[in-house]
C-alpha cells in the first residue's frame, strides 16, 4: 500500500530538510516520490509540521520499580480521568497499556527505559511487551555487580570485560548499558552512606572511577553504539555539580552520556547554600565533544521518583511526599520509589526547574543535548509539551518565573536568558540526535529508506497544545494516531545489540551462578519465546 | 486429547469452552478466582476480566494485601533472597511461618551465609520471635517469645528498646530484649523475614519499622516469603495491566480495587457472585467459601471438589507439564521455568482463549 502525507512542512535535521515536502510510504519505510504514481491512501497535511516520530532516551517505564510504584500509589491512578472505554483495558490509569497509548499521542515512536537490573529483566520485558504502539528498549544496569567488581579487582583483562558486558547484553536483550552511582549500592551493603568518584567499595578495592572507565572501554570497544549511560555518584545534592564535573573529565575525549544532568546543577552558594551550576556544567558540556547529556527536566506537581541508586533513594526516603517508600536493597544495584511533590513556592524546587531550563538553553549544541525528564522523577513525561513550550518562548519562560520565588531565580541565570528553541532544534534533540545515539540509522530521520514512523502536527503558536495531540501519527507507515487518539493498537518491538563474544564467557557465567546464587544462568535469561508476542526484539547492529 | 466435563460428564474441549462462555455472557456479576496460574494465565484472566466486567481475587491475596498495605500506607525496606543467602549475618525470623522446612529457600536460609569475610564464611546469628511451636535446630535459633498473639506488643517493645525510648513490660523479660536489640544493631548486614499469612498488617509495619530503625546506624533490610499459587506473579500482572492489585473489580467503566468489595469469598457467601471462574493450576486448591456459585473450573484433572463445577477443564501445571513464567522464591523475581515433565496438558492461557472464542462479543484487541 502506498500512501502520501501531502504538502506538510517537512522539518528533517538529519537530511537538511526544512521545507513543504510529499512523505511517501510504501511497505512500512519513507520511499521516494514514485514516478507518476497514485497513492492508496492520502493524508492533506497542508500547514502541519511533518516530523519523524519523537524518540525518548530515558524514561522509566517498565519493571519492578515502575510496577511497585503503581502498587504503591493507588490514589494517583484513581485520581486519573476516566479514558474512552473504546480501547482494552483503557479505564486504568497509567498501566503498561495507557503508556504507549500517551505517548504515541505526543508523536514519540521509540521510548527506552534505561534501568534494567539485568536480574530483573525478564519482568521488565514482559511490561514492555504490554505497552503499545512504540517500539522501545532497554538498558542493562552494570556496576555494582559482584561479577564485574570481581574482574576489576583481579585486574582481568580488558577482553573478559568485554565478553561479560557481550553477555549481559545477550542475556537482557538490551540496547546498551548503563551505570548507576558506579560502586555507590555495593558500598551501602558495607555500610557507607556516602560515595562519590574517587571512593573505593572497601570489598573489592575498586573505585567508582575505575569502574566507569571500565565500562566505557568495554562499551566503545565492542561497537555498541550507544555510549555507557552514566548516571553520576551524589545525585541531587547541593554541591553535585563537583560529581557531574569530575565524570565528565573522566570521558577523556571517548564517548560517554551523562544522565538527568539537572540532578547535577547544584552548588552551594547564598543563603540556603543552594543554587544553580548550570552555566558551569553547560560550559564543561560544550567543551567536551565527545560527551553527550540528557537534561531531567523537574516541572511542578506530584509525581514519584524511581530510581536503582539505591543509595540516594535511602537517603531521601524521609523527605517523601506523600509520607511512604520502598528501597530494595538488590542483586546489585537496588532499588528505590519515593513520591514527590515538585511545590513552585518551594525555593529548592524553583531551582531545580530553572537549572534543567539553563542546561537546555545554555547547551550549544542540540546533537547533544537531549530531551527527558527522566520521567517519572523530574514529572511525568505528559509535561514534555508543556517544557517543548517553554524552550520556544522566552515570553512564556518570563511568565512562569514571575510566579516563582525571587530568591531562588537570582541564584541561576535563567532570567538572562533569551534564547528560543527552533522547530529545527526541537526536530533535532527529539529524533535526529536520539535515533543516532541509539544506533538507530534508519529511524529519526525522513529519507527513502527510514523506518515510516512519522507524526504530523498543526502549526499552532501554542507549543504545548501542538505537541500535546499530534494531528496523524504514523508507526512502520501504518495510521495509529489522529488528532491525539490511538487508532489502532499495534504493538511494537524492543531494540537490543548483541555484540559477539568468546563462549568461554558462557561457561564461565554458568559455573558463577551455579556457585553464588545456587541456580542456573538460564532463570535470568529473556528467551523470545516467553514474550508472548510474534517477533518482540529486533537486532540493532554494532559498529565494525 | 484434552480433558473436560460438563455437569461432571466427559465432553470435548470446543464444547465444555462453548458452555462456560455461555455462563459467563449470561452473568451479572463473574468472579475469576484462585488465579493460581502463571504469568500467561494471569494475563489471559485479567483481560477476560476486562472484557466480562468480572472481579478477580487471589487465593492467597489476604496474606499479600498485608503486605501490600504497609507499602501504601507506611512503605519498607527490602532485599532479595540471594542477598539474605550471601550477605545476612543476623536473621530476625517472626512469626511461624518465617521458616517453611519444606522450602528451598528456608533450608538455605538457615545455612551458612555465602559471602567470604576475609576469607572465612559468615556465622549467621539467628532469632525467631514468637515461632508459635517447638523449633528443632540444636539451639542454632534463639527462641524469644511464645505464641503469634504476643508478637505486636513484643515487636512495639523491642522498636522501643531499639532506639533507646521506654518500654513497658512484654512478654520478654527487659534483659532479653534488650539483649537482642543490641545484637540487632551490631549486626552488619541483618535480615527480617516473615510470612503475612501469619501476622496482621499493622505487625507487618511496626517489623518494618524496627528494620528502619535500625538503619540509622546499620545495615538491615526485610523479605517478605511470597505465598504460594504464584501470587506474587500474578500481581505483578494484574499490576502493570490494571494500575491495581487483585480485589479489583472492571465492572464500572473503570477498575474499582476494593479489598473489601472484590473479596472473593465474600462475593459468593454473600450472592454477588453469580457465576465463578475458578483458577487452580499449580495443585488441586478448592475455594474456602461456604456459599455457592455456578463454577467453571480451570483445575487438574483429578481435582475434586465438594461442591462440583458446572464445567470443568483441565490444565497442567506450569513448570512441569508446559513452560511457565512464575515469580520464583529462590531469587524473588519472574523467570522463565522450563517444562520438567512435557505433556499434553491444557495451561490455563490456553483454556481461557478456547473460551474467548465462544463469547458473544468480538475477541479483544489485546
Amino acid at each position: 500500500m502506498l500512501t502520501c502525507i501531502k504538502g506538510g512542512h517537512v522539518i528533517d535535521p538529519a537530511n537538511g530538510r526544512d521545507g513543504v515536502a510529499d512523505i511517501w510510504m510504501r511497505d512500512g519505510r519513507i520511499v521516494d516520490a514514485p514516478p507518476a504514481a497514485r497513492a492508496d491512501a492520502t493524508y492533506d497535511a497542508t500547514g502541519k509540521i511533518v516530523m519523524a516520530g519523537a524518540i525518548d532516551i530515558h524514561s522509566h517505564i517498565a519493571g519492578w520499580s515502575v510496577n511497585t510504584a503503581r502498587l504503591m500509589l493507588p490514589e494517583f491512578r484513581l485520581g486519573s480521568a476516566a479514558r474512552p472505554g473504546s480501547t482494552p483495558l483503557s479505564n486504568a490509569g497509567w498501566p503498561a497499556f495507557e503508556i504507549g497509548c500517551r505517548y504515541a499521542a505526543m508523536g514519540f515512536t521509540t521510548v527506552v527505559e534505561p534501568a534494567v537490573s539485568p536480574h530483573y529483566a525478564l519482568h521488565a520485558h514482559l511490561e514492555l511487551a504490554d505497552i503499545p504502539i512504540i517500539d522501545k528498549a532497554t538498558l542493562a544496569v552494570l556496576g555494582n555487580d559482584d561479577f564485574l567488581l570481581g574482574l576489576i579487582r583481579s585486574k582481568e583483562s580488558a577482553a573478559a570485560v568485554r565478553d561479560y558486558v557481550a553477555w549481559t547484553l545477550a542475556a537482557t536483550r538490551s540496547l546498551g548499558i548503563k551505570v548507576i552511582n558506579a560502586g555507590g549500592a555495593a558500598a551501602f551493603k558495607e555500610n557507607l552512606r556516602a560515595f562519590s568518584f574517587d571512593d573505593v567499595v572497601p570489598a573489592y578495592g575498586v573505585s567508582s572511577r575505575q569502574i566507569v572507565k571500565t565500562l566505557q572501554h568495554a562499551v566503545n570497544e565492542l561497537g555498541v553504539p550507544h555510549p555507557l549511560h552514566v548516571h553520576c555518584n551524589n545525585l541531587g545534592i547541593a554541591g553535585s555539580a563537583e560529581s557531574a564535573l569530575v565524570t565528565l573529565a573522566a570521558a577523556e575525549g571517548l564517548p560517554l552520556h551523562l544522565a538527568h544532568l539537572q540532578f547535577y546543577g547544584y552548588g552551594k552558594e547564598g543563603g540556603h547554600r543552594f543554587s544553580s551550576a548550570a552555566a558551569r556544567l553547560a560550559e564543561a558540556v560544550n567543551a567536551a565533544k565527545s560527551v553527550t547529556i540528557d537534561v531531567g527536566q523537574v516541572m511542578f506537581g506530584q509525581t514519584v521518583t524511581v530510581s536503582l541508586d539505591v543509595l540516594r533513594q535511602f537517603q531521601a526516603r524521609h523527605q517523601a511526599r506523600p509520607r511512604k517508600w520502598a528501597i530494595l536493597e538488590g542483586d546489585a544495584n537496588g532499588a528505590g520509589i519515593v513520591p514527590y511533590d515538585y511545590r513552585p513556592a518551594d525555593f529548592y524546587n524553583a531551582v531545580q526547574w530553572a537549572v534543567g531550563m539553563e542546561l537546555f538553553l545554555l547547551i550549544d549544541d542540540p546533537w547533544r543535548v537531549f530531551f527527558t525528564t527522566d520521567h517519572p522523577n523530574g514529572a511525568p513525561f505528559t509535561c514534555y509539551p508543556e517544557i517543548l513550550a517553554l524552550l520556544m518562548s522566552r515570553e512564556l519562560r518570563a511568565e512562569w518565573m514571575a510566579t516563582l520565588p525571587a530568591e531562588a531565580m537570582a541564584v541561576t541565570t535563567l532570567p538572562a536568558i533569551s534564547r528560543e528553541y527552533s522547530l529545527v532544534e526541537i526536530a533535532t534533540m527529539t529524533r535526529a540526535a536520539p535515533a543516532r545515539l541509539l544506533g538507530l540509522r534508519d529511524r529519526g530521520h525522513l529519507a527513502a529508506g527510514a523506518v515510516a514512523d512519522v507524526a504530523v502536527y498543526e502549526n499552532e503558536p501554542d507549543r504545548a497544545r501542538m505537541f500535546r495531540a499530534a494531528a496523524l501519527g504514523f508507526k512502520q507507515g501504518a495510521l495509529v494516531v489522529r488528532d491525539g487518539v490511538p487508532t489502532q493498537h499495534v504493538f511494537g518491538r524492543a531494540f537490543a545489540v548483541e555484540p559477539g563474544r568468546d563462549a568461554a564467557i558462557d561457561r564461565r557465567l554458568k559455573a558463577y551462578y551455579d556457585d553464588r546464587y545456587g541456580i542456573s544462568d538460564d532463570l535470568i535469561k529473556v528467551p523470545d519465546h516467553a514474550i508472548g508476542r510474534p517477533e518482540p526484539f529486533e537486532l540493532i547492529s554494532c559498529a565494525q | 486429547m484434552h480433558q473436560a466435563w460438563i455437569d461432571g460428564a466427559p465432553a470435548d474441549l470446543p464444547a465444555a469452552a462453548a458452555a462456560a462462555a455461555r455462563m459467563l455472557d449470561a452473568s451479572r456479576q463473574p468472579l475469576i478466582a484462585g488465579l493460581g496460574t502463571d504469568v500467561a494465565g494471569a494475563r489471559a484472566a485479567t483481560a477476560l476480566a476486562q472484557r466480562i466486567g468480572a472481579a478477580i481475587d487471589h487465593m492467597n491475596a489476604d496474606a499479600l494485601l498485608r503486605n501490600l498495605e504497609v507499602l501504601r500506607e507506611a512503605g519498607f525496606m527490602l532485599t532479595t533472597p540471594s542477598e539474605t543467602s550471601l550477605r545476612a549475618d543476623t536473621l530476625l525470623l517472626v512469626g511461624p511461618g518465617a521458616i517453611d522446612e519444606s522450602s528451598e529457600l528456608s533450608r538455605r536460609l538457615l545455612g551458612a551465609a555465602g559471602e567470604r569475610d576475609g576469607g572465612r564464611p559468615i556465622e549467621r546469628r539467628i532469632f525467631w520471635l514468637c515461632p508459635g511451636r517447638h523449633v528443632g535446630g540444636a539451639g542454632q535459633i534463639a527462641v524469644i517469645g511464645g505464641e503469634v498473639g504476643d508478637l505486636p506488643a513484643l515487636l512495639a517493645t523491642l522498636r522501643a528498646v531499639v532506639n533507646g525510648r521506654p518500654a513497658g513490660r512484654s512478654a520478654v523479660p527487659a534483659p532479653v530484649l534488650q539483649g537482642v536489640a543490641d545484637d540487632l544493631k551490631a549486626a552488619r548486614f541483618g535480615v527480617a523475614v516473615w510470612s503475612a499469612a501469619d501476622l496482621d498488617a499493622l505487625t507487618i509495619a511496626m517489623l518494618c519499622g524496627v528494620v528502619d530503625d535500625l538503619n540509622a546506624t546499620t545495615r538491615f533490610s526485610g523479605l517478605p516469603l511470597p505465598p504460594p499459587d504464584n501470587a506474587v506473579g500474578v500481581l505483578e500482572v494484574c499490576g502493570w495491566m490494571t494500575g491495581f492489585p487483585m480485589r479489583t473489580g472492571f465492572g464500572c467503566c473503570r477498575p474499582d480495587h476494593d479489598p473489601w468489595r472484590y473479596r472473593a469469598t465474600r462475593l459468593v457467601e454473600n450472592g454477588e457472585a453469580d457465576c465463578v471462574v475458578w483458577i487452580s493450576a499449580y495443585r488441586s486448591a478448592a475455594p474456602d467459601w461456604s456459599g455457592e456459585s455456578p463454577t467453571i473450573a480451570l483445575a487438574p484433572a483429578d481435582a475434586r471438589f465438594t461442591k462440583p463445577p458446572r464445567v470443568h477443564i483441565a490444565v497442567g501445571a506450569p513448570g512441569r507439564d508446559h513452560d511457565g513464567i512464575e515469580h520464583l522464591p529462590m531469587i524473588g523475581t519472574l523467570a522463565a521455568v522450563a517444562a520438567t515433565d512435557r505433556s499434553e496438558a491444557l495451561s490455563v492461557a490456553a483454556a481461557i482463549a478456547a473460551i474467548v472464542t465462544h463469547l458473544a462479543d468480538g475477541p479483544p484487541s489485546c
